[in-house]
């Protein structure tokens, strides 16, 4: 860079400016906006090393899961009593995946600014964008972009090797056509990029990645997964309620009475993420950096 | 240019930044002075808009950071070079800083050439010595060409070439007509580079003054002088208009005249001298000297409170 040089101790003329070789363009008309602010979020989150390997390990567990369940489910069908054929549920078997993708991408989520926290760019990130509101905003729509079409490539590509899994074994099996499968599919990537929003949210909200990776597991799947274990009222209403078991019922084809439908689970689970991603915006734009 | 005005900031109890009031002029390098935890991170902080004052106000250009249409061209900033990705590139790191502010890309590679990394632009950052890091910072701040620069502690654990380069760097800043703003622990770091000083201590201001009126007022000329017939030689240069203070056993540290005065009122004397050393008492001391007290002065009141 260079500048032609004017004396110390005189502030720069205005016109100098002008004459430098090297000068830097004028900016955009009325200062940085919010796409700006996305487009730099977009550049991190796309040279963050995590994500390359969020989005590959998303989609191999989400199809190796399928494949898997759906050859081992096929197998055990044969051997079923009658009463329990009637709960075979071979949409959501296909789509199990789910469990483990959410966990992938919520991490990724929490990365997004735990990673800014832990490295410490989160000084330079809003030095150049004092906006708190902004920046977490750019970082969830960034995030979104990564994690909606990750997440439903997840769910297409498990749909069809469970359904192929199931078919070879000679159990019960859905095509894309049928009843409730396009919802399990679009529902179940819809899913997954909230759960990767609640992860940004509960990073935003503790900083720290080791303990955000251990609430998300927590909420994620030690909650729904020791739920029955509760005393009886409590086990019912975790199993019904808790967002990610709530949630997790847009990927079932079999109704069980007592669990929340589909869309209300899902409702269920959007509320949750809304509510921790309000409180994360509150916080981020009150706290010092 | 910097201005700030009665600029507060408490964390809880503890008062980090008291009232502070001070302003980094255009084409000046203002050292920012003062001893660990005097508060200097934390003013550069509030400038930058990191975090927020309690209360008083810090301005860049007439604007507090967060009314800065986009920020990184009213100011660069150095304050942590560690700051960085391990996993990703410096150009990356950049490119992503440029963008939030609509700088165009070219302007990556213009400074990267600037901090000399092109060689190494696409490499992970995590790979970086720290004086790399440190250049990495530095071209960051240059990004959006500001007119104000604020750089914290950025000769730290530099080697001496990168010494040299920072130093350089913030001359020419000034001279093109910038205002700099750097902050050190030590005197020595700064003394050749600077213009201006603002010394602060326990989050107060101790002194606002220009680095030349500094130097005249603080530094001493002082010989040291040993004699075994030191005790008797003492009331006769302090005859001659000297404050003599003793020095050990057989020395004096005289103040006031000169080494050949000295010398002529031994000779004159029949005193026999071992050593006659004309010293200066180096700014360093002046500087600890002077945040010392203060030191002392806040923790008293805080006793008292």
């Amino acid at each position: 860079m260079t500048r032609t040089g004017t004396a110390p101790g005189s502030p720069a003329p205005a016109g100098a400016r002008a004459d430098r070789p090297a000068a830097l363009p004028a900016g955009p008309r009325g200062g940085a906006r919010f796409r700006h602010a996305l487009h730099a979020e977009w550049i991190k989150v796309r040279t963050m090393r995590s994500t390359r390997y969020v989005v590959l390990g998303t989609l191999l567990l989400g199809t190796g899961l399928a494949s898997l369940n759906g050859a081992s489910s096929g197998d055990e069908y044969a051997s079923l009593p009658p009463q329990d054929r009637s709960a075979f549920d071979p949409l959501a078997l296909s789509l199990r995946g789910y469990i483990l993708a959410q966990v992938t991408l919520a991490l990724l989520g929490g990365l997004v600014v735990t990673a800014e926290y832990g490295s410490r760019t989160i000084i330079g990130t809003l030095s150049a964008i004092p906006h708190r509101r902004r920046v977490l905003a750019a970082k969830a729509v960034a995030l979104t972009a990564i994690a909606l079409p990750t997440g439903l490539a997840t769910t297409l590509s498990g749909f069809a090797a469970g359904q192929a899994a199931l078919k070879g074994a000679g159990a019960p099996h859905t095509a894309l056509a049928d009843e409730g499968a396009a919802r399990a599919i679009l529902g179940g990537a819809l899913y997954l990029a909230l759960a990767a929003l609640l992860g940004l949210a509960v990073g935003t909200l503790i900083r720290s990645t080791t303990a955000t990776v251990t609430t998300l597991f927590t909420a994620l799947l030690i909650v729904p997964a020791f739920g029955p274990a509760l005393p009886g009222r409590l086990a019912d209403w975790t199993a019904r309620y808790w967002p990610p078991s709530a949630g997790g019922q847009i990927v079932t084809g079999y109704r069980d009475p007592a669990l929340l439908d589909p869309w209300p689970g899902f409702a269920v689970m959007a509320g949750c993420v809304t509510i921790v991603l309000a409180a994360a915006f509150l916080v981020f734009r009150r706290r010092d950096a | 240019m910097i201005e700030v005005r009665g600029l507060t900031k408490r964390y809880g109890e503890v008062l980090a930044v008291d009232e502070l009031s001070f302003t980094v002029r255009a084409g000046e390098v203002t050292g920012f002075l003062g001893p660990n935890g005097a508060g200097k991170s934390t003013t550069m902080r509030m400038i930058l808009g990191l975090d927020a004052p309690t209360s008083g106000t810090a301005t860049v250009g007439g604007l507090p950071a967060r009314a800065q249409p986009a920020p990184l061209r009213a100011v660069g900033a150095l304050l942590d070079a560690g700051a960085v990705l391990p996993g990703r590139s410096a150009h990356h790191h950049l490119l992503a800083l440029a963008a939030g502010n609509g700088i165009p890309r070219g302007r990556v590679a213009a400074v990267l050439e600037e901090v000399g990394l092109t060689r190494v632009a696409r490499r992970a950052a995590g790979t970086y010595s720290l004086g790399m890091k440190q250049r990495l910072g530095i071209a960051a701040a240059l990004l959006g060409d500001p007119p104000v620069l604020v750089l914290d502690e950025p000769l730290n654990g530099l080697d001496p070439e990168g010494i040299v380069w920072i130093r350089g760097l913030m001359r020419r800043m000034a001279a093109e007509g910038r205002a700099v703003m750097v902050s050190s622990h030590l005197m020595s770091e700064v003394e050749l580079t600077v213009d201006h000083l603002v010394v602060i201590g326990r989050g107060r201001l101790i002194a606002d003054t220009g680095m030349a009126e500094f130097v005249a007022a603080h530094s001493r000329r002082e010989v040291a002088v040993r004699s075994p017939q030191a005790a008797g030689l003492g009331p006769l240069l302090t005859a001659a208009g000297a404050r003599v203070r003793p020095s050990g056993a057989d020395g004096l540290t005289v103040t006031g005249i000169g080494a050949a005065e000295i010398g002529a009122v031994a000779a004159a004397n029949g005193v026999e001298l071992h050593e006659l050393t004309p010293r200066q008492t180096s700014l360093e001391e002046a500087f600890m000297e002077l945040t010392q007290h203060s030191v002392e002065y806040a923790a008293e009141r805080g006793e008292t409170r």
